[in-house]
């Protein structure tokens, strides 16, 4: 169980140093993508809801404690949506499920309510609505998060996905 | 019952977990000003830092005439702001003799390596630490305006929050009435929160810090005023403020070296230590 743990962590490295280096450069208004929840959801997705739950919450304290973000709001924002995506984990479709537009689709919703828990557990004073929250510090990074997911179904090496 | 409560655990184990880890974030995120926890961050941003510099060294290359102009233009903008105010001040004939100096702060211009751009925070890691001099609490700006300050520091690098972060607040001032008022960030735009109706502050207005800031010196250029919204009652007003700065593409910025104020009542406020 342990050594299903290290693939993922090591291929945080690269995917936090692009999230903190380039992707602010395709940011727009403060809104961008997630690369680290693509991550998350293709493991849960292929171990379990289990894993992913665990997975999110360790590559969560890593990025909160690497980013000087505040540590614990992506822990707990990555192992929630890990979990909700565990619902839809299911043994006999792994191949299909990430070999498909409802990988995209889940990254969509992961990455929605990931992005709208860290809004609404690091904003310390607002005067936004919950409607302005939902969209610009949730569907809307979602959406471009699930957008460039698309290119992993695209460019991905079809033997491993397909394992 | 023995059996009883391992089945249980065995049925709900998925869930058993999640509820352990929830509370294990969410208790992490209530210890977050601990001593001990800012420690674990400095070490863990620290390391990570050089891992992120190394890769950035390898996307980008600064020349030093650059480097060079760029310092100029941040000196240049700040003698500039000065000269404003001075004509604003003029204008309304009052006394310069308290009137602070901004230029002539010692800089240290440094690269951004990472950011952390979301609705609610933002954060930058700096390649400046304690060994360039650089301390806690010393204001970050470029030649467009003022961009944060530093909240951490480890001896190569050096964390910024930014002034679009929630926890960042900022005295300033309109730069035309002197009008004075506390600047936030809410997670779309910053604002100037509950300032009378009355009071004089237009849209176009230049916005400065404030003499009554402890924590960044004054006359540091901030953003313009861009909408004035009336509450329901019409006697308040939020000011909005779009930033000079461009958040999303910043890669060299300057430390202002000075050591803020820990003691309000010292009237001077220690801002104009060059040390």
């Amino acid at each position: 169980m342990i050594k299903k743990f290290i693939k993922p962590v090591l291929i945080f490295i690269p995917l936090a140093l692009l999230q903190l280096t380039i992707v602010p450069f395709i940011s727009y208004q403060n809104i961008s993508p997630d690369l680290l929840i693509i991550l998350i959801v293709y493991y849960t997705l292929l171990n379990g809801r289990l894993f992913g739950t665990v997975l999110g919450f360790i590559l969560g304290i890593i990025f909160d404690l690497v980013s000087g973000g505040l540590l614990g709001s992506t822990a707990f924002a990555y192992a929630l949506s890990a979990f909700i995506t565990g619902y839809f984990y299911n043994e006999k479709k792994i191949h299909s499920n990430l070999n498909s537009l409802i990988f995209s689709l889940l990254v969509l919703l992961a990455a929605s309510i990931e992005i709208f828990l860290i809004s609404v557990l690091t904003l310390t004073r607002t005067n936004l609505s919950i409607v302005y929250l939902i969209f610009n510090g949730g569907v809307i990074p979602g959406f471009y998060t699930a957008f460039l997911s698309l290119f992993l179904l695209v460019f991905k090496p079809k033997k491993r996905m397909a394992e | 019952m023995f059996s009883i409560i391992k089945r249980f655990i065995y049925e709900f184990k998925e869930y058993i977990v999640l509820a352990v880890l929830l509370t294990i974030s969410l208790l992490l995120l209530s210890l977050n000003e601990q001593s001990a926890i800012r420690g674990v961050k400095r070490i863990s941003f620290g390391s990570f830092a050089f891992i992120t510099s190394t890769f950035d060294n390898l996307i980008t290359s600064e020349k030093t005439a650059d480097a060079e102009l760029r310092r100029r233009n941040a000196e240049l903008m700040l003698q500039l702001n000065k000269f404003r105010r001075f004509k604003s001040e003029n204008e309304k004939l009052k006394s310069l003799l308290s009137f602070r100096d901004t230029t002539g702060y010692p800089f240290e211009s440094t690269r951004v390596i990472s950011r952390l751009l979301s609705v609610s925070e933002g954060n930058l890691i700096l390649n400046s630490g304690r060994k360039d001099s650089v301390t806690k609490g010393m204001p970050v700006i470029n030649d467009k305006g003022l961009i944060g300050i530093i909240t951490d520091v480890t001896k190569n690098f050096s964390l910024v929050r930014l002034m679009l972060n929630s926890s960042f607040k900022v005295s300033v001032e309109d730069q035309r009435s002197g009008v004075d008022g506390i600047l936030v960030w809410n997670g779309r735009e910053l604002f100037m929160k509950n300032v009378p109706t009355t009071y004089d502050l237009e849209v176009g207005d230049r916005v400065i810090t404030s003499d009554y800031s402890t924590i960044v010196p004054p006359a540091i250029p901030v953003g313009l005023i861009t909408k004035k919204q009336t509450t329901v009652t019409g006697m308040l007003s939020d000011i909005v403020v779009t930033p000079f700065v461009d958040f999303s593409s910043i890669e060299y910025v300057f430390v202002v070296k000075i050591v803020p104020s820990k003691q309000v009542d010292s009237l001077e406020l220690n801002l104009f230590r060059n040390d």
